[in-house]
């Protein structure tokens, strides 16, 4: 196994009074595609919020890079190369495609240098450059949120949910598009769909009731029924 | 959004509108062929007005349009993007108005620099440099440990403004001073279908027009600028994004509270400095605000200038029909009261 | 067993605070005739001085806990509860000096003032309590400053020198019987401070505090919040009108200065200094920061060749100490307190339940 990009330690994180997180652990080899697996509301989505300090856990550790991360400001931890996709395509609605990708820029010259790269992944955005993102389908936008997530040098990628009510068709293509950057990027999703993950991911980690529960490579628990059964309902 | 007004064409068409409309009520009512009351009120009055009067109260509408708007701009921006109503904000802008004053009248200031035009620049220039770094001093120090407390965010700024009033109490006293030495700027005036309009008042709301657009530019076309609008809409990814989100709140907190000063500093040769202007920017600020919808800014700096004519009507009227000045210092409260129990989402919201 | 026992020892101490001050509050007359000296009832005097203040305490007490009401227990700021004190005290006035009306004017005029208090807060609260939090408060400061405006500048209503009441009966004169104006003073605040803790401990103030908590969240549950909340401003709206028209009755007078941002900056200030969204806080708060006002007022610091005119600077001093109290020590006297001696109860009982556990590994 190679060495990992990020290790997440037994993480325990709160909102407010609840206790949302008890007892993460997880570890990302560099160059993967690692994806959270489990059901709703079991603390997916808080685990990739913990780790870019949004919700910063209490307990635990979090090494980016051999780089603790605990105290450090959400800005300072994306700017050490973590690109973050939230849920629900979270773009800015009342600024153009260009403007979504320039705010992203962590140098003068990124999004020059990416262009292209963004353009061959996603075509589409091209022709929408200077339309409000707003007006975007609700693919255009993901494929939006992700390319605003490459125009810096990130080494990882925190994905979560790119597949949520979208067609099966753009499912398709941002799946491609996934594995393409994941080539220069190790990448760390969050899937409910889990035919999608289960062809995109090579490593997979369960959470479940807030804690981490089992974790290994994607072609073993493809086949292990009783597991998927247990934790993530039919597949 | 592109464009300044791009985003929602028809609200603005359909405010402007509004403009006219009332325009047009207005003249109707100043043609003197109005009678409503008989000869002994409304008439009598009415048949005084003429061309002069109504466009020196459009003038001077709009002048307090522009005043406002320096006040609002900071105020829905900020609410826009920290989700903060300063209401120390008219505060802000009473300290530029005695600040302006102080230094233009002061003998030892008078002799160092007697010449009006510098001096009058010096005051404006050190009313935008107190207003910026108290600005600073507020967001920095005493909003920023209470982010996750909004409730005791509008307290303290509340609280902030009675501290400022107090201030000037203690250094200036209750009573108001008045505009009293002359510099070469303000002394021009012309002529307008009969009646004066000073040249002064006229440079200022210029001034309020580049800064329209200047503020406008900043938020499109500068790097600042996209950051603060996508910060009105989701702060929290902003700082996902590897953007220091605190510290453009302190920037533009800080700019927020020059603007304000600057305004009060602008507005004091014919406004004079008194302990009135505090509340009666910030409600008429606030009316503006929330006319033109909650961080929007073109919304704002249309929505500015309408409640501005408007005061200035409801003033004239004041004056002219019902021999009530105090119709001045009520407008802003009314149109605020107006604005909250019809359109609280403003012209412009989308609810 | 040890626990409870405990608890309930400090169930009897904590209403045994309230017995004493009730006590204190009845003798405190007296007390003061004795420790000066002087007659209690007599017109002149230190008693008669001391009586006077004790009844000023009361009334910001009686104006602090209404603010309490919106701003502690519901969550709600008003930036203009002045209106209500200083509405109802014009109103009171109007109709008790009005000759038609001779003595029956004083009732009229509370009745009055009370209804349109509450009105007031009824109409207010539903035009703007569905909107988002700060559009009340910005609303209230907007009507308090219009009512401010009209009743300073216009003559019927004595522009800014306000007015004088009529002569009030002699049993009733805050001058000529103050001790009995005491005991009224008394006995409504003592009665303000039970209704509110009763009200508190019912199902609708468990209501209350949950909108303050979170407001989505009870409606969710299948409250109609909105009416709890015009509950709240309604009973504070006439609350704090009872404050203004014994602040009225007790200096004879009004003026607009009743509608001044001072009548609402001094409750809110006092609700946060005593403790917000607590019982006795309020109470603590307005009468200890009341009393240091008059206390600091006249005191003059030499610095050499200049005087430090600490009244002068009062109102510097204590905007300083509002913003220091809200940022440092949000939960005020009393809300610190009680959150200290909870603190140490439950160490207390984890001490316990270790000692209990010790000694049951050893036997």
């Amino acid at each position: 196994m190679p060495e990992p990009v990020l290790e997440v330690r037994n993480i325990h994180t709160y909102i407010g009074q609840f206790h949302i997180l008890e007892g993460v652990s997880l570890s990302v080899p560099k160059g993967s595609i690692t994806v959270l697996l489990g059901r709703n509301g079991a603390g997916k989505t808080t685990t990739l919020k913990s780790i870019m300090g949004i919700t910063p856990p209490r307990v635990g550790e979090v090494i980016f890079d051999g780089q603790k991360l605990a105290g450090k400001a959400s800005f300072n931890i994306a700017k050490l190369g973590i690109g973050y996709v939230p849920e629900h395509r979270a773009i800015f609605r009342d600024l153009t495609v260009a403007e979504n990708l320039q705010i992203a820029e962590r140098r003068k010259g990124d999004l020059a240098a990416r262009q292209d790269f963004i353009f061959e992944l996603f075509p589409d955005l091209k022709k929408l450059y200077k339309l409000a993102g707003g007006n975007l389908s609700g693919g255009q936008q993901q494929m939006l949120a992700i390319a605003r997530a490459l125009v810096p040098e990130n080494r990882l990628l925190l994905i979560d949910e790119p597949s949520e009510g979208l067609a099966p068709v753009i499912i398709e293509a941002l799946m491609n598009a996934i594995r393409r950057l994941s080539e220069s990027a190790t990448v760390l999703l969050v899937e409910q769909n889990f035919r999608m993950a289960s062809r995109l991911a090579d490593r997979y980690v369960i959470i479940d009731d807030g804690a981490s529960v089992q974790s290994g490579m994607m072609a073993d628990l493809v086949n292990d029924q009783a597991t998927i059964q247990r934790y993530l309902g039919a597949a | 959004m592109t464009g300044i007004f791009s985003r929602d064409k028809r609200s603005s068409l359909i405010a402007i509108g509004v403009i006219l409309i009332g325009l047009l009520l207005f003249s109707l009512l100043t043609t003197g062929n109005l009678n409503l009351i008989g000869t002994e009120g409304f008439g009598a009055y009415a048949s005084t007005i003429n061309a002069g009067d109504f466009s020196i109260t459009l003038l001077s509408g709009l002048l307090r349009g522009m005043l406002l708007f320096l006040v609002a701009s900071g105020l829905s921006i900020v609410f826009g993007l920290m989700d903060v109503l300063n209401f120390a904000q008219g505060g802000y802008f009473m300290i530029g108005a005695y600040i302006a004053y102080e230094v233009h009248h002061t003998p030892a200031i008078i002799a160092a620099v007697p010449d009006g035009n510098l001096r009058f620049l010096l005051g404006v220039l050190l009313a935008i440099a107190v207003g910026g770094a108290l600005g600073a001093v507020l967001e920095r120090g005493l909003l920023r440990p209470l982010y996750a407390r909004p409730l005791f965010q509008l307290v303290i700024t509340f609280g902030v403004s009675i501290l400022l009033l107090e201030a000037v109490k203690l250094i200036w006293g209750v009573s108001p001073r008045s505009w009293s030495t002359v510099f070469g700027l303000n002394e021009g005036s012309f002529q307008l279908f009969g009646q004066q309009f000073s040249v002064y008042r006229l440079f200022v709301i210029a001034v309020g027009f580049a800064l329209i657009i200047a503020v406008a530019l900043l938020l499109q076309r500068t790097r600042i600028g996209i950051v603060i609008r996508a910060g009105v809409q989701d702060s929290q990814m902003v700082e996902a994004l590897g953007i220091n989100v605190r510290a453009v709140f302190t920037a533009v907190f800080t700019l927020g509270c020059a603007l304000a000063t600057l305004g009060g500093a602008v507005a004091a040769p014919f406004l004079g400095a008194s302990l009135g202007l505090s509340t009666e920017f910030l409600l008429g600020a606030v009316a503006a605000v929330v006319l033109g919808g909650l961080g929007s800014y073109e919304g704002t700096a249309i929505a500015s200038l309408l409640v501005g004519i408007t005061q200035a009507v409801i003033a004239k009227f004041g004056v002219q029909y019902l021999n009530q000045p105090v119709w001045e210092s009520l407008s802003p409260m009314i149109l605020l009261a107006l604005v909250l129990l019809l359109r609280p989402s403003g012209l412009f919201g989308k609810e | 067993m040890h626990i409870q026992k405990g608890f309930q020892w400090r169930a009897v101490g904590k209403n045994w605070l309230l017995i004493a001050a009730f006590i204190l509050l009845i003798v405190f007359p007296f007390l003061v005739g004795v420790l000066t000296n002087t007659d209690p009832t007599a017109r002149r005097g230190l008693s008669v001085y001391w009586q006077g203040i004790m009844i000023e305490l009361l009334i910001y007490g009686i104006l602090t806990m209404s603010y309490n009401i919106l701003f502690g227990f519901t969550g709600v700021i008003s930036f203009g509860h002045a209106l209500f004190f200083g509405l109802a005290g014009y109103l009171m006035g109007a109709f008790q000096r009005a000759p038609e009306l001779a003595d029956g004017g004083l009732l009229i005029g509370i009745l009055v003032a009370l209804v349109v208090c509450a009105g007031i807060g009824l109409l207010i609260g539903v035009a703007t309590l569905r909107l988002k939090g700060v559009y009340f408060a910005i609303f209230t400061l907007a009507i308090a400053e219009m009512v401010y405006i009209f009743l300073s500048r216009y003559e019927y209503t004595g522009s800014e020198d306000g007015f004088t009441l009529a002569a009030l009966p002699e049993w009733f004169d805050p001058t000529r019987s103050r001790l009995t104006f005491y005991y009224i003073a008394a006995a409504i605040f003592v009665f303000t401070f039970i209704l509110i803790r009763r009200l508190m401990e019912s199902p609708t103030g468990a209501v209350l505090l949950a909108i303050r908590e979170n407001e989505n969240r009870a409606r969710t549950i299948g409250f109609n919040t909105l009416t709890y909340k015009l509950m709240a401003i309604v009973l504070a709206g006439i609350l704090a009108g009872v404050a203004g028209i014994l602040f009225t009755l007790l200096n004879k007078k009004v003026g607009p200065e009743m509608l001044g941002t001072a009548y609402t900056v001094n409750p809110l200030l006092m609700t946060i200094i005593g403790g917000a969204g607590t019982l006795l806080g309020p109470a603590v708060g307005a009468m200890g920061l009341r009393l240091l006002e008059l206390q600091l007022r006249n005191v003059q610091i030499p610095l050499g060749d200049v005087v430090l005119d600490i009244g002068r600077i009062l109102p510097i001093i204590l905007g300083a100490i509002f913003i220091l109290v809200v940022i440092v020590f949000p939960y005020g006297i009393v809300g610190t307190f009680t959150r200290w001696r909870l603190n140490q109860r439950a160490r207390h009982a984890e001490r316990l339940a270790k000692q209990a556990e010790a000694l049951k590994s050893v036997s």
